[in-house]
């Protein structure tokens, strides 16, 4: 029962990094909100998982809000800007794409490394995923701070932010609802946050491109 | 004894299949692209007509062009015995392993390229120049595949690693076998010429890179080097298909056994054959420029490969 529930959560997590890789392989945002919202959904499968497993009710609850507004609200709302900024592709980005794979592999065999004295000390049948979790947050923070485009940050924080979530139910079972619950509004808000900001840098800027932030405008 | 009779039986078999089976991935394509497509058998057609025709070698042509496609078969060809299609146990197993197939087929790349160095053409060049590139980027994308394999099975033997995948069927959903069946896919798609990297169906694109260096064969170098191609396309699709989803190889040499074994082999190659239709049905062409990228997303995929076999034992 336990190796299954291991097998199952290790399978899963990877399945959330691989969907992570995509923003450094691919050159289109759809492609990148795809990538989202199939790994957010994928992070509902891990929560309905360690939720079936592990016997904690409330995640479901958990797995039903990642449906609705991670798998659901935010790409809606990403597609609305997207089809507004069709033309801001990730062209050229400060670390080209092969270097970028190479050093995400390497951000995951750092994240195993790091996280290998944690998964000794652990009981949990979901240790052994929770390299890959911490991969995920390292790629997603790679993602930050490599991309030029403001979409396609924000994304990268978003992934950020199911990596962080991943890492919570692998090594945790997840936290208390009601710290779910904030952070879900925290997340949220965050993004309508950046989203404004988006529209804002666009308006005065012209281009999504945060590296002519620095030129004066008036 | 028995061993090497089934050897034998399986070396005739590999050896009859391959045209075939480019034969159904072409007419697949046409039938999925609302042409009629010729029949699947064309293959056997063109390798009979093109075993009766003359040879004409240019003149500025070394010994080594005519030597070139008895290697590449001949390596090829080896290769193919090796790869465990009907049975686990076999006699050969002790000849090579998991290393010995990959240098064997990357044997054959070298020659082929330096084939089509030898006669001075421009297209031969260039098209050996292309595929150095991508074997040299395909390359640590294998190693680290199999080493993902090795790991677990604890074994870089062909037959262990498909005896210990049939002990362990589990193990054939751990994500360091997904992985790395995701990469192999990748890499084959690149070493046997397949779409986003070459495109297999003309030898009219100035991007080409296998048809770039066999531009200047024909007759029977021609035939034994498209029979040789077959071939490998054959064994990358046998390594997919028996080393991840071993079920069906004949453990025990048992003539029901062997059955099954060919009957779950043609059903796999079956199902290789349509994806890899549908996919190049579904693709364009990458540009050349990209190639290094996708071979790295390969790579990636079986670095993480290693890492999750490697954590997950």
């Amino acid at each position: 029962m336990d190796s299954l529930f291991a097998q199952l959560v290790v399978l899963e997590s990877s399945l959330a990094l691989i969907f992570g890789l995509v923003l450094l392989w691919r050159r289109g945002v759809p492609a990148y909100i795809h990538a989202f919202t199939w790994q957010s959904l994928v992070l509902a499968a891990v929560a309905a998982t360690v939720g079936w497993f592990g016997r904690h009710r409330e995640l479901y609850v958990v797995a039903a809000l990642l449906i609705a507004v991670k798998g659901l609200a935010i790409p809606r709302l990403l597609a609305r800007m997207e089809r507004r900024f069709a033309s801001e592709r990730e062209l050229a980005p400060y670390v080209n794409t092969a270097t970028s794979l190479v050093v995400a592999g390497l951000l995951v065999l750092f994240g195993a490394a790091v996280m290998r004295p944690v998964v000794m000390a652990s009981e949990l049948p979901t240790r052994t995923a929770m390299p890959l979790a911490m991969g995920l947050v390292l790629v997603s923070l790679f993602v930050v701070v490599s991309r030029k485009k403001a979409l396609t940050q924000v994304i990268g924080f978003l992934m950020l932010e199911n990596g962080i979530a991943l890492l919570a139910l692998l090594g945790a079972y997840g936290i208390p609802l009601i710290v779910e619950l904030g952070v879900f509004l925290d997340a949220l808000m965050g993004f309508l946050v950046m989203q404004i900001f988006v529209y804002r840098i666009h308006a005065t800027f012209e281009t999504l491109d945060v590296d002519q932030l620095d030129r004066l405008r008036h | 004894m028995t061993g090497w009779a089934i050897e034998l039986a399986q070396a005739a078999l590999v050896l009859a299949l391959a045209p075939g089976l480019v034969g159904v991935v072409r007419w697949l394509k046409a039938r999925l692209q609302s042409r009629r497509g010729a029949p699947p058998w064309q293959p056997y057609y063109e390798l009979r007509k093109l075993f009766g025709k003359d040879v004409i070698v240019s003149s500025n042509a070394s010994w080594l062009f005519r030597l070139a496609p008895y290697v590449v078969f001949a390596s090829t060809a080896v290769a193919a015995c090796l790869v465990p299609s009907l049975a686990v146990t076999r006699p050969l197993d002790a000849v090579g392993d998991l290393l010995v197939l990959v240098y064997l087929l990357l044997l054959g790349t070298v020659f082929l390229s330096l084939a089509g160095l030898d006669p001075g053409s421009a297209f031969g060049g260039m098209g050996s120049s292309r595929e150095m590139t991508v074997a040299a980027l395909a390359e640590p994308t294998v190693a680290l595949a199999i080493f993902a394999l090795a790991l677990s099975a604890g074994s870089t033997n062909l037959g262990q690693i498909v005896g210990r995948t049939l002990a362990d069927p589990a193990a054939a959903l751990s994500p360091g076998h997904l992985l790395a069946f995701a990469a192999l896919f990748v890499v084959m798609l690149a070493e046997t010429g397949r779409l986003p990297v070459d495109n297999p169906a003309t030898h009219l694109e100035l991007t080409m890179i296998h048809e770039a260096m066999v531009l200047e064969y024909s007759g029977r170098y021609l035939a034994l080097i498209e029979w040789a191609a077959a071939l490998k396309l054959l064994v990358f699709f046998a390594l997919l298909g028996n080393l991840f989803v071993p079920w069906g190889v004949a453990a025990v040499a048992a003539p029901a056994a062997l059955a099954l074994a060919l009957g779950s082999l043609l059903l796999k190659l079956a199902v290789i054959a349509v994806v890899v239709a549908v996919l190049e049905t579904r693709v364009a062409k990458l540009r050349l420029f990209r190639v290094p990228e996708l071979l790295s997303v390969s790579f990636v995929l079986a670095l993480l490969a290693v890492t999750s076999s490697f954590l997950g034992r």
